[in-house]
């Protein structure tokens, strides 16, 4: 018999930031989830039909306390769009929120409860199952010495693709050295191309990698799911997402989401107010591209 | 059959800016029901599904001149579809604003007046049954007619006027949501959960709000709330338990009840915050028949309840719960 303690309680502060971190990966009304959770923190993930993936982090840092007292990492299987739904009922504007997750309940449940007032009381009890293995253990790995990737402003990047909608096709995605840009295309019934020049729109593309010329194919309505549900928070914040072309063609994007400021002092943001990295949640999606090398197969 | 009155300024802006669209969102139609000294807006009271509600006024709070004869105790009662009178009611206000009113002009001569008519519509040979809305002006008119529906039949006056006694059962304890809007806070969020909510009310003072589904259970409550009627003090054993044990044994007690309503129907009932209400008590009938919301109004200046004025729901029950 495992000991009696909960792997498990964790105290958040700040709701919304959870909220719009996983909000961010929902591209669809029924997602089911994996939860992973160790030392470090919490990871998040979805996938669908082995060609597209995401992932949040929430590191331990984020979370107002961590208590974790499990042996190996717990994993279990959630509904996305419950457990999102479940948060915002906790997110009442205009007072501070500081929740209690705890897993497992007596009945594997994954426990959620209010802990900042004592006469109003929010809680929840979500039902867990044994998640299947991933199917699709994607191995991402660099596409040669040198990187291929480029940042660019979140906002530019979801009206890119919000745009590319129009013609109807898959989308693609080519990098240039020479010189240094970055396209997107799509070909359907009607042409549309977006260029992001690296030396002209230094406000649009922060950072760029590139030292052989390299194009792929994407399905528009994966690409479409990586820059859907992107929080205003981070348009607000002004970020940036990177883009990084792997071997294979296989994409990674990586946003960062600010799970925000509390109102109260909060252990690891300074007296300065600047916002240390381990407020944001790391959230990345890895698409395959239409036509996949299988790493094992091809070169 | 004569109605006719003029509603003052008060009325209007009663009527315009807060009771009309609350009540809009109970429905589109409803009756409207003249008595001697009271007008009544009345929601589903004689078909049983949706949510019951009845804003009642007394006559001085809306109307001066209030003139009301027929043959059935001076009482009329027809439908009238809530969106044609506020518009009415909206087009005259802003005509009457326009025409000078308002502005030290004498009053007198500037207007509301309302009327029961029958008149011949265009395209019609059969005179049809109006509330009129008229405003006069130094110079000009403006009149506009609302259809109703044909006054109903002594028959169904005395009907609905027993539904509407039977509606003024007030449930032997009664708390105090002393915030609407946290409370519609979550419930708007709550209602992408889930489609039934269990609610249960305590003698001690407790409110709890709860969606239980195969894949969720979802609950909030209030406690320590203002109790009207009945009340009991909480056993020390349980002020420590959780919401759902508190609840269950205070169940067992005989403390609390719990009904299960339609979240749909719950999310409606709140709307009613648009009359600006400044508190709402919740309780649940005898035998758990129905869950009632009661809306209270302050004298303006005051926190002493205005008894000109009343609002309240009574939700559907949809699986008698536990009790």
């Amino acid at each position: 018999m495992s000991s009696s303690g909960p792997d498990l309680v964790c105290q958040l502060d700040n709701v919304q930031g959870m909220v719009d971190a996983l909000t961010a990966v929902r591209w669809k009304r029924h997602q089911d989830a994996v939860m992973e959770l160790s030392e470090h923190g919490v990871v998040l993930i979805v996938e669908e039909t082995r060609c597209l993936q995401a992932k949040v982090y929430l590191q331990r840092e984020l979370f107002v306390q961590y208590e974790y007292s499990a042996q190996g990492r717990p994993r279990f299987g959630v509904s996305l769009g419950l457990f999102v739904d479940c948060l915002n009922t906790f997110s009442v504007p205009g007072r501070s929120n500081m929740i209690e997750i705890r897993y497992p309940g007596p009945d594997m449940q994954l426990l959620l409860k209010s802990v900042d007032s004592m006469d109003a009381c929010i809680y929840a009890e979500i039902r867990t199952r044994i998640p299947d293995t991933i199917s699709w253990d994607y191995n991402f790995e660099p596409a040669g010495s040198t990187p291929l990737s480029f940042t660019v402003k979140s906002a530019a990047l979801k009206e890119a693709i919000d745009d590319l909608e129009w013609p109807g096709s898959s989308i693609q995605l080519t990098l240039e050295p020479v010189p240094p840009s970055v396209t997107f295309r799509g070909e359907g019934h009607g042409d549309l191309q977006i260029d992001f020049m690296y030396y002209v729109n230094t406000d649009l593309l922060i950072a760029f990698h590139c030292d052989h010329r390299v194009s792929y194919r994407y399905k528009y309505k994966f690409l479409r799911a990586t820059t859907s549900n992107i929080p205003s928070s981070v348009i607000r914040d002004n970020r940036g997402s990177k883009l990084t072309i792997g071997r294979g063609g296989m994409l990674k994007v990586q946003h960062l989401v600010s799970v925000a400021k509390p109102s109260i002092p909060h252990p690891y943001v300074d007296s300065a107010g600047h916002q240390q990295p381990s407020r944001i949640a790391y959230i990345e999606f890895f698409v395959k591209p239409e036509e996949y090398e299988d790493i094992q197969n091809g070169s | 059959m004569k109605f006719k009155a003029f509603l003052t300024d008060n009325g209007t802006s009663l009527l315009e800016k807060r009771f009309l669209p609350a009540l809009d969102k109970m429905g589109k139609v409803c009756h409207l029901y003249f008595t001697r000294d009271h007008t009544i807006f009345l929601h589903n009271l004689l078909n049983g599904d949706g949510v019951q509600s009845i804003a009642q006024f007394r006559k001085e709070a809306l109307f001066d001149n209030y003139r009301i004869s027929s043959q059935n105790d001076d009482r009329i009662a027809f439908t009238i579809d809530l969106s044609l009178l506020q518009r009415a009611i909206r087009s005259s206000v802003s005509i009457y604003a326009e025409m000078g009113g308002g502005d030290g002009v004498d009053t007198g001569s500037n207007r509301l007046q309302i009327k029961l008519v029958k008149k011949l519509p265009p395209n019609s040979h059969q005179p049809l049954p109006f509330l009129t809305f008229e405003s006069k002006g130094y110079k000009s008119a403006v009149i506009q007619d609302v259809p109703i529906s044909k006054p109903l039949s002594r028959a169904d006056v005395l009907e609905l006027q027993s539904a509407l006694d039977m509606a003024q059962d007030l449930p032997r304890t009664l708390v105090q949501v002393p915030d609407l809007n946290q409370l519609q806070n979550y419930v708007d969020r709550m209602k992408h959960v889930g489609d039934l909510l269990n609610i249960s009310i305590s003698k001690y003072g407790d409110l709890h709000v709860q969606i239980s589904t195969t894949l969720i259970t979802l609950g909030a409550e209030f406690r320590k709330l203002l109790v009207v009627g009945e009340q009991v003090e909480v056993p020390a054993e349980d002020r420590d338990l959780s919401a759902q044990s508190r609840t269950q044994r205070a169940v067992q007690r005989g403390d609390a009840q719990t009904v299960q309503v339609s979240m749909k129907h719950f999310a409606k009932s709140l709307q009613c915050h648009l009359a600006k209400p400044d508190c709402a008590f919740y309780g649940i009938a005898q035998e758990g028949a129905c869950l009632t919301v009661i809306f209270q109004f302050f004298i303006p200046g005051s926190r002493q309840n205005d008894k000109s004025i009343s609002l309240h729901c009574r939700l559907p029950v949809l699986d008698p719960g536990s009790s």
